[in-house]
């Protein structure tokens, strides 16, 4: 499974939104490869979710891959209900 | 003796190794496997390789933007003359700008381990380009420094910016956030503090920005490529028409350099390489970055119970969405005037570069209207725009010349501009 973390240039804010849902998913023992990306590179990959901002979600409407939406890039429970609303 | 010189030659002196080294050393620490140890550090070290390439596909961009403007205005074009370039220095001092990054950070940890500023400096492109940007002031103050001592001085001065840089801000970013678990790391604090101040005085908090209803269609300012190749297309193509009409032997000789092709194609063409070239160093930084940050995190947690995170700066865009748009607008509206009157007063080409306008005004702009609102916001982009554009034309000019004003041109922002003067007086005070 691989998941991508995406913000506006694609350096600090996915990085941390990769760190901590990393965190997250050895929390909840899923193995995962997340990696963290620009949105305009984010258009031309194909994983099987992204994890962006509500803003940025509006920008990659209509991407094949699930958007999951998380708005506290730093809330580890908000990324963990979101996870797990969309991974089961 | 010949083996210390051939690690000072071959490792210290290849600043691709030793980063490579570095990051090996974290990964083992964190206890990864196998193959994340080697993909970890293989990515590290081609990212920082990366660096170099697309920095000179940004100068080749500059050199055609810098005198088309300065033809615009009627000015001699010197700007770009008599300097080393990112790749240069990069081969000649990024070893000890790695150094200075990873020891800075060790000296940030040990600060927020015994005394009561908990802050962690996480941001990790922001500290990559605050170093490089810094050790260009510095060399350009002086060549000959002994490479320890450099390493040395860049370091403490890393190390005590990234601590209280946030402690700095965290007053105003807890009116932002509403609470305390997390800190502003990024070099766009100095606009943020000051929007948030003049937010104050002249703005109305009671016209809270998020109340008022923003036209759809604005996501695209998000996405930092567009933004770029949008802003300096425009700006190119303006130029280009100008110097179209305007004729004359200085014109026609830039126009000369497109050679069979049309001349406002070739100019579009060059803001699109200038957009490549960014779009390039991004890629290799956030290679490198996205190895090292973890290892920091991991051990800063270990080391400093209580620890805050110093987080770049979209972290307080959803707290106030629309505030992030009249920012951006605030300063783009600001570097538009500043372009025109810095080429006409004091001859200097501002090449305006919409990462630091967008990232750094937005969250002025977020800050500003915590205190003052929709105007608080406008202001808070208004004065980023004021600070980079005006700092940029001072330290091209005076304090990075002769070093890498090429890359001070497109990735040096807020708070260096305001620190680079009090770095050159320490870079004379002590070598």
């Amino acid at each position: 499974m691989k998941i991508l973390c995406v913000c506006g240039l694609g350096q600090g804010t996915s990085l941390i939104l990769r760190m901590n849902t990393e965190t997250v998913l050895r929390q909840l023992g899923i193995q995962a490869d997340v990696e963290n990306t620009d949105v305009s590179s984010a258009k031309g990959e194909k994983p099987d979710f992204i994890l962006t901002s509500n803003e940025l979600a509006q920008t990659l409407e209509g991407h094949p891959s699930k958007i999951i939406i998380v708005n506290n890039y730093f809330d580890l429970e908000e990324i963990k209900t979101a996870l797990q609303t969309h991974l089961n | 003796m010949e083996i210390i010189q051939w690690i000072a030659t071959n490792i210290f002196g290849v600043p691709a190794i030793l980063l490579g080294l570095i990051v090996l050393l974290g990964l083992l620490l964190q206890k990864k496997s196998t193959s994340q140890v080697i993909t970890g550090t293989f990515k590290a070290m081609i990212g920082f390789l990366i660096i170099s390439a697309g920095s000179s596909i940004i100068t080749g961009a500059l050199t055609v933007f810098e005198p088309m403007w300065a033809e615009v205005f009627g000015l001699e074009s010197n700007t770009f003359s008599n300097y080393m370039g990112q790749e240069a220095f990069t081969t000649k001092y990024g070893a000890a700008v790695t150094l200075a990054m990873f020891i800075g950070f060790l000296i940030n940890v040990l600060l927020a381990r015994f005394t009561k500023f908990k802050y962690i400096y996480l941001t990790g492109h922001m500290m990559f380009w605050t170093t490089m940007v810094f050790a260009g002031v510095v060399v350009d103050t002086k060549t000959d420094i002994p490479f320890w001592g450099f390493v040395i001085f860049l370091s403490i001065i890393m190390g005590i910016y990234w601590t209280f840089q946030p402690a700095i801000v965290q007053p105003f970013m807890r009116k932002v956030t509403g609470n305390d678990n997390i800190a502003l790391g990024h070099t766009s604090a100095f606009a943020a503090v000051l929007a948030a101040l003049l937010g104050k005085w002249l703005g109305n908090k009671e016209n809270d920005s998020e109340k008022i209803k923003m036209p759809k269609g604005l996501e695209f300012l998000r996405d930092s490529n567009v933004i770029t190749a949008l802003t300096m297309g425009l700006l190119f193509c303006v130029g280009a028409v100008i110097l179209l009409i305007k004729g004359g032997t200085g014109a026609e000789k830039i126009i000369a350099n497109s050679g069979d092709q049309n001349f406002i194609i070739y100019s579009i063409i060059q803001s699109f390489t200038f957009a490549a070239g960014i779009a390039v160093v991004l890629l290799g930084v956030k290679m490198f970055i996205g190895e090292m940050v973890p290892a920091f995190n991991g051990i800063a947690t270990k080391l400093v119970p209580g620890a805050k995170p110093a987080l770049d700066c979209p972290v307080v865009f959803p707290y106030a969405p629309n505030a992030v748009i009249l920012g951006f607008l605030g300063a783009f509206a600001g570097a538009l005037i500043w372009l025109v009157v810095l080429g006409y007063s004091v001859a200097y080409v501002f090449v305006p570069t919409m990462i630091v306008l967008f990232f750094h005004g937005a969250t002025a702009g977020v800050f500003g209207n915590s205190t003052g609102g929709v105007r608080g916001a406008l202001i808070g982009g208004f004065i980023t725009a004021t600070i980079v554009s005006w700092g940029q034309y001072i330290m091209v000019t005076f304090l990075i010349g002769s070093t890498i004003p090429d890359t001070a041109m497109w990735a040096a922002d807020t708070d260096m501009f305001i620190l680079s003067a009090f770095i050159k007086f320490l870079a004379q005070l002590f070598f």
